[in-house]
């Protein structure tokens, strides 16, 4: 059921990115990826967890509040948008050193197992994570089976 | 000088592999007139599990995300798959380490590093000939 997600696995800890870039560009992947995977260090970056009765998505967007963050689910493919800007201080005598922050709109896609229920979904922030609790449909949780004596 | 080599060699291993596990937060570093400005994403850190330390020049930021997950969550997929986030910078010695300001505020902490007095941009009047 959950194999579906494991596509989405783009790998190691984001720290080690220029050395897996290097060796992606020396090592190309052979097999096809999957039309909705994405490089790895992409804005924001989201969890999927489970327990036996909901789907927990986070998604790790710095800086933005509720307001900022849009996410719809259709069909089991959720969605995550967005716009995060980066105020700009008024400063002209300003001397850029690195920019690395993620700035301007996003949208991110993942598929989500099948069986949610979007009516009783909730989502809340929390010191720039939003989690996102998707529960399952009633007829889906794992149910206990009564053994009878023979 | 053989004393150093001895004390480092055996730690060389351990630390690395504590460096793998953290995730390096992407950050912003620009200057104005009187102090640099550095902004780092770090969600999910919290202002408790914060830690800024300037030691010997060095800065270091340091933070554990922490997420209140049920028991019994199972991953199914990961991009976030380390617990801290680490990054370290070496300041310059006009940066005061004693007046560095530091504040977090969903996930984005700003820190304000001030040059010394002595060091401030100073505008030079040029006068006519």
């Amino acid at each position: 059921m959950f194999g579906d997600l494991r596509r989405f696995d783009t790998g190691r800890t984001q720290g080690l990115d220029w050395f897996r870039q290097l060796m992606d560009e020396m090592l190309p992947e052979a097999g096809a990826a999957d039309i909705r995977s994405v490089p790895h260090g992409s804005f924001p970056m989201i969890n999927v967890g489970r327990t036996d009765d909901a789907v927990r998505v986070y998604v790790f967007a710095a800086g933005l509040s509720a307001e900022d963050l849009e996410v719809s689910l259709q069909d089991n493919v959720l969605t995550v948008s967005g716009t995060r800007e980066v105020a700009a201080p008024p400063e002209a005598a300003r001397t850029d050193f690195r920019r690395e922050r993620f700035r301007g709109e996003f949208s991110r896609t993942l598929a989500l197992p099948d069986g949610l229920d979007v009516e009783r979904a909730e989502a809340r922030f929390r010191d720039g994570v939003c989690e996102v609790v998707l529960p399952k449909r009633e007829e889906l949780k794992p149910r206990r089976i009564e053994i009878q004596a023979a | 000088m053989n004393d150093v080599t001895r004390h480092d060699a055996p730690q060389a291993p351990d630390n690395r592999e504590r460096e793998m596990e953290t995730l390096l937060p992407p950050v912003d570093i620009f200057e104005d007139g009187s102090a640099l400005h550095l902004i780092a994403d770090m969600p999910g850190v919290t202002r408790e599990s914060l830690h800024i330390e300037v030691d010997n020049n060095v800065l270091s930021l340091e933070g554990e995300v922490r997420l209140d997950m049920p028991d019994g969550l199972a991953a199914i997929y990961a991009e976030v798959r380390a617990q801290r986030y680490a990054r370290r910078f070496t300041l310059s010695h006009e940066i005061d380490a004693e007046a560095i300001q530091a504040r977090i505020d969903k996930g984005v902490v700003e820190l304000v590093l001030p040059r010394k007095e002595t060091h401030r941009r100073r505008r030079i009047e040029v006068k006519a000939a």
